[in-house]
């Protein structure tokens, strides 16, 4: 039975809404770059559900697009995707009685995106009704937009005009999510160091500052939270 | 080919490490010390990201380009209304405008 104030996918569809203003120009831009890119183009296109990660899909463009190894491309995306361990690991929380296929399913579709508004919108994992429905109306949703935009972009190309600076609309993404993020003192240090660290550490290859910047955030908020009890 | 190669090898590990802990915490349960850190994984993660994006795009750094102050307002507009539309709303005209000025 349903009890009152129970989130349903229709919840997730909506809370995930506003981000799929960022998700558009995102996928337009992955594909309009790929589209760009000296690439297989089918691949790049085929990235978008085999990959289901943006940013890493994105770096695999450049890398190989601007005559990178394979083995560098394929390791820039993995450490890209690393922090999805860190997602997986919390969502695991909330999804321990699900069959196994749920868990695929949710594993399948976790992406930065679909991990925020399920974990602001079930601060607890004891008092998570409803998370699932939730978490699909949200993740596939954003699935579907990803497919559809990437697709288009990949499509239209280079009809899209250079001065509407859409590759803007990437970091305005994640400086939004970022923001929205910071829900406490220890996790404001967490982004304050996080950053800090990651622009330190710029140089390194790989995508390996924003490995040592994420790490060293963590890091920072663990131990800033005494000081702020 | 190099491209297939990497797309799906990069897809069963981004799978991986999407499903290991989701497949694992049904049997573990989570250690206090980790429950913790996980607080702190989305506000470290995406500044790792975001901050290098504005201050030093391309990986070099150069904190004075036009990124810097419509990031600022889009990200302003973002806190005060809490949505990320609103970063678009104001952020991408405000890249225009200085593009436009400068």
């Amino acid at each position: 039975m349903t009890t009152e104030g129970q989130a349903t996918w229709r919840n997730g569809v909506r809370d995930v809404a506003p981000i799929i203003l960022g998700i558009v120009p995102f996928g337009l831009i992955f594909g309009v770059t790929a589209a760009d890119a000296d690439i297989d183009q089918l691949a790049a296109w085929a990235s978008s559900f085999l990959l289901f990660a943006g940013v890493s899909q994105l770096a695999i463009v450049e890398v190989l697009g601007s005559d990178g190894i394979a083995i560098t491309a394929l390791l820039t995306a993995v450490v890209l995707n690393s922090r999805h361990l860190m997602y997986s690991a919390d969502m695991g929380c909330y999804t321990a009685d699900e069959p196994l296929r749920t868990k695929i399913g949710i594993a399948y579709l976790l992406t930065d995106q679909a991990y925020l508004v399920s974990t602001s919108r079930f601060g607890d994992p004891d008092n998570s009704d409803g998370l699932t429905s939730f978490y699909f109306g949200a993740a596939l949703t954003l699935w579907g937009t990803w497919q559809i935009t990437t697709t288009a972009g990949l499509l239209v190309g280079n009809f899209i005009p250079k001065s509407w600076e859409l590759g803007f609309a990437i970091p305005l993404t994640f400086l939004a999510l970022l923001i929205l993020a910071v829900k406490s003192k220890p996790g404001l240090v967490a982004a304050v160091v996080g950053g800090s660290v990651a622009v330190a550490t710029i140089g390194l290859p790989l995508g390996l500052g924003l490995i040592c910047g994420a790490a060293a955030g963590v890091g920072a908020g663990l131990i800033s939270e005494k000081r702020f009890a | 080919m190099t491209m297939w190669i990497v797309v799906v090898l990069a897809g069963i590990a981004t799978f991986s490490m999407r499903f290991v802990f989701i497949a694992l915490f049904g049997v573990i349960a989570v250690p206090p010390l980790l429950a913790r850190a996980l607080r702190y994984v989305a506000p470290a993660v995406l500044a790792a990201i975001t901050v290098p994006a504005f201050v030093a795009p391309g990986a070099l750094f150069d904190p004075i380009n036009a990124f810097v102050p419509a990031g600022i307002l889009g990200g302003l507009a973002a806190w005060r209304s809490k949505s990320i539309g609103a970063a678009f709303a104001v952020g991408l005209p405000a890249l225009w405008l200085i593009n436009w000025l400068v």
